[in-house]
């Protein structure tokens, strides 16, 4: 056995040496608001303002997935309320929310908008989730979603009949979000 | 009575644990060498006593014994008998119990072997891997029973997840768990370490092996997951910056930044407090990448195992096993900065720049994880960020560490230069300079992105080659046996994982710049080209397999009208589960892959068919088994450095002559 070693100097603590503590326990405080909130089931309740609402939807043209020598036209569904549904191939909450969007595309037009996505990458992602949309355009640099203001993927917009933004929901839509937000809304822009 | 076997013996190694976590610190602080020695057996008898509950386990799986809830809710009798065994760990308990056996398996290791390591440093570090057993044992035994009773038990069981039905997913996480789980013996380390006040040469040589070994196998895990990914999701990629794969991507970073750091600590006892900060985050990161995953606290392809309820548990494990070694860090971490000093132009200097790269990257991936989190906290929004964000924040900081890939092997420790650096400098220029307007005058359609990754892979073949020549000697004396003897194993090994990274970026740029892909509605008889071969659509069939029917298509691959191949892409409905699956039709060549999906459609519309040819895209895989291979390399050619360690334990003096980075 060895024998003991001295005691080491004292040293008075660093700044630099507590940094990492620091940044661990605000991400851990982070992740436990995050837990105790879906444990509790008040997650995912949120929602974002946007600087859109009651204001027409911008007008920046994007090619169709379908045919790229057409853009897309959001006036050609003015007269009913839509649903406009920024999505992507890499986005793993879209997959969750492929259910509510089919749900929803059998009472209102669902307008696709991939963003920052690879057309095959899209086609290959609603070939194995389904495909609710009733049009799809292709955001492939994100210039559409920069007009609109969108954080992330996913994304959903309701626009009313005139041709004005309503609502936005940041997020995946649940079913809780489908039947307490996104309906009522929908039935109020008839 | 097997299970009841099996859940006595984890009962018993929950106790043996207990006795660990608290025996050799007790020990170490009244000095007593009985109690010391008696750490060893105390290890020895819970990790026997975890294996004993594993292979009980697995033996439930193996019997089908439907009375175990377990295995009625993740098995099925009709299952083929590889899945059954597999089926043990595709599941929350039975993986969790997986991990625990690696972590007392790497400890009990440490007990047999390890005689060359001071006895104080050896006992400590078994006592805090025996606390992080404890705490894992407690969460099996309190939230996780793997061995709960089922009464009545069920006529059959549940069926495991097809997706996961997969020879892949036999081998990927127990691998991956062993570079999770192999971290812990560096963690445990560097806190032994800080309690011990001591980080010096003979510390890093005896964790090294440990970080090594962990490393390799965190690398082949990490490799096998994105093989599995590329062909059972159907989707053609090979990364997808899910957070899953994130989760393993952090610690990896972390771990290669930590090979690279520890290396001038056995060396030059230089970098000793970044470098038990590194093993230390290391370790929290594999944290987060195993649990993560189970608490539902992020939305991933993963999700099999999330039940938001155990991440209370998990949390609390989290908050103790980071956060008591960071603030024992912020501690005793100053005591230990011993500032030797180089010169900008120096092997430390290169390695720090390695370190900061690494680092970033890490953060980056953390931001890019975690954001969508705190995002969320602030305003309620869910959402990903994806393979945009990492683009843009992660390839130029890889972009930067392969650059100083070329220049840091080639210096020389404290100062001055090695004198192949003018050579390997020179030799890298030209030949990315060729490459660059080779490709600009050749290709007129390839991307500034396509150039820049042309470039950076020829810069970093080119380096690498130069120094391996200037090395051998090559060009004064010609290749000799004794030149290569003359360079030592690790050197070796240091070029076999960096021309892994050649291999691997000359796989993703391949796949990346050249990919072709056609996605079609064809019906029988079309013909569909791609890349210079057609696809000859012949039909759709039914086949049934051992526990699914499929759909399959048959697709002729033919070369200038010659056939070369039949691919038959499939859709797999699992009978037991009454879940489908995609299995892409996969033709692997060194060349590259031809890659068919069959998607939905009927016999009067036809059936959509996705085809993909993607050149180049196993090197990705063939570069990450170099980098492996490379890793085994370098621990095996330092076996001889611990052996005389072991005669003369305690010398401090820095022989940094032939060490690798």
């Amino acid at each position: 056995m060895k024998p003991a070693r001295p005691t080491p100097p004292k040293s008075r603590i660093r700044l630099s040496f507590l940094l990492p503590l620091i940044g661990f326990l605000i991400l851990a405080g982070f992740a436990s608001v995050a837990l105790i909130s879906t444990l509790s089931g008040t997650r995912n309740t949120g929602q974002l303002p946007s600087v859109l609402i009651g204001k027409p939807v911008p007008a920046t043209p994007v090619p169709l997935l379908d045919d790229v020598g057409q853009s897309l036209d959001l006036a050609g569904f003015a007269g009913q309320p839509v649903l406009v549904n920024f999505f992507a191939s890499w986005c793993a909450p879209c997959r969750a929310e492929a259910p509510a969007l089919a749900l929803l595309a059998e009472r209102v037009p669902v307008i696709g908008i991939a963003y920052k996505d690879k057309p095959a990458d899209t086609s290959a992602f609603l070939d194995q989730y389904g495909n609710p949309f009733a049009a799809i355009g292709v955001d492939r640099e994100g210039q559409l979603g920069f007009a609109w203001g969108v954080y992330g993927v996913p994304e959903s917009y309701v626009i009313a009949a005139d041709g004005t933004v309503l609502l936005r929901h940041a997020g995946p839509i649940d079913r809780r979000v489908l039947e307490t937000k996104l309906l009522p809304a929908l039935e109020s822009a008839k | 009575m097997i299970a009841e076997l099996g859940h006595f013996a984890l009962i018993l190694a929950f106790v043996m644990s207990l006795m660990l976590a608290v025996l050799p610190f007790y020990a170490v602080t009244r000095h007593h060498s009985g109690l010391m020695h008696l750490v060893m057996p105390v290890t020895l008898i819970m990790a026997v006593g975890v294996m004993v509950a594993f292979a009980a386990l697995v033996w439930a799986f193996v019997t089908s014994d439907f009375s175990v809830a377990l295995v009625a809710s993740h098995s099925h009798s009709a299952k083929p008998m590889i899945y059954k065994i597999s089926g043990t760990w595709g599941n929350h308990e039975g993986s969790l119990l997986l991990w625990i056996v690696i972590l007392v398996v790497f400890a009990a290791l440490l007990a047999l072997r390890g005689q060359h390591m001071p006895l104080r440093l050896k006992v400590m570090t078994l006592g805090v891997q025996g606390v992080v057993s404890a705490a894992f044992l407690a969460f099996s035994l309190f939230t996780s029973n793997p061995f709960a009773r089922l009464s009545p038990a069920p006529l059959d069981g549940n069926g495991l997840n097809p997706i996961l039905q997969d020879p892949g997913l036999a081998l990927h996480p127990p691998t991956l768990y062993v570079g999770y789980v192999g971290l812990s013996m560096a963690f445990s380390f560097a806190v032994a370490g800080l309690l011990d006040g001591r980080i010096d040469r003979v510390w890093a040589i005896s964790v090294r092996p440990w970080i090594t070994a962990a490393w390799c196998a965190l690398t082949a895990g990490i490799a096998l997951g994105s093989w599995w990914a590329y062909y059972e999701l159907g989707w053609g990629g090979w990364w997808f910056w899910d957070p899953v794969e994130n989760a393993s991507l952090m610690p990896w970073l972390a771990a290669t930044a930590l090979i690279h750091s520890i290396s001038v600590v056995a060396a030059r006892e230089d970098f000793k407090s970044w470098t038990v900060l590194l093993a230390i985050v290391a370790f929290s990161l594999s944290l987060v990448g195993t649990f993560i995953v189970r608490s539902g606290l992020l939305t991933s392809v993963h999700s099999f195992a999330s039940d938001p309820a155990r991440g209370v548990f998990i949390l609390g494990i989290l908050l103790v096993a980071v956060g008591v070694p960071l603030a024992l860090f912020a501690w005793r971490g100053p005591q230990l900065a011993g500032d030797k000093g180089f010169d900008l132009v120096s092997r430390e200097f290169g390695l720090l720049v390695n370190n900061f790269l690494l680092t970033a990257a890490t953060i980056v991936v953390l931001i890019g994880t975690f954001y969508p989190l705190a995002l969320e906290m602030i305003n309620g929004a869910r959402i990903t960020v994806g393979p945009p964000y990492f683009d843009a924040t992660f390839n130029p900081i890889m972009g930067a560490l392969v650059v100083a890939m070329v220049v840091g092997p080639v210096m020389a420790w404290r100062r001055g230069t090695l004198p192949a650096l003018k050579t390997v400098l020179l030799t890298a220029g030209l030949a990315t300079a060729v490459s660059v307007l080779a490709a600009v005058v050749l290709a007129t359609d390839i991307s500034l992105a396509g150039i820049v990754g042309l470039a950076m892979t020829v810069w970093l073949a080119a380096g690498i080659l130069a120094d391996v020549g200037h090395r051998l000697g090559l060009g004064r004396k010609g290749v000799t046996a004794a030149a290569g003897r003359a360079v030592s194993l690790p050197v070796w090994g240091m070029w076999c994982a960096h021309f892994g990274m050649v291999v691997f970026l000359l796989g993703a740029l391949g796949n990346g710049l050249f990919a072709s892909e056609s996605v079609v509605r064809a019906k029988p008889g079309d013909i569909i080209p791609l890349a210079g071969k057609q696809f000859v659509f012949s039909g759709v069939e039914q086949r049934q397999g051992p526990n699914y029917v499929t759909l399959t298509a048959v697709l002729e691959l033919r070369r200038n009208g010659v056939p070369i191949a039949v691919m038959t892409p499939e859709n797999r409905l699992y009978t037991a589960e009454r879940q489908t699956t995609t299995e892409a039709a996969i033709r692997p060549r060194i060349t590259g892959d031809d890659y068919a999906v069959l998607g939905d459609g009927d016999a009067d519309t036809g059936y959509t068919l996705r085809l993909y040819r993607k050149p180049l895209v196993s090197w990705v895989w063939a570069g990450a088994a170099m980098m492996a291979i490379g890793g085994l390399l370098a621990a095996m050619g330092r076996t001889g450095k611990r052996r005389e360690l072991a005669q003369s334990s305690g010398s401090a003096a820095p022989k940094g002559k032939g060490m690798p980075a």
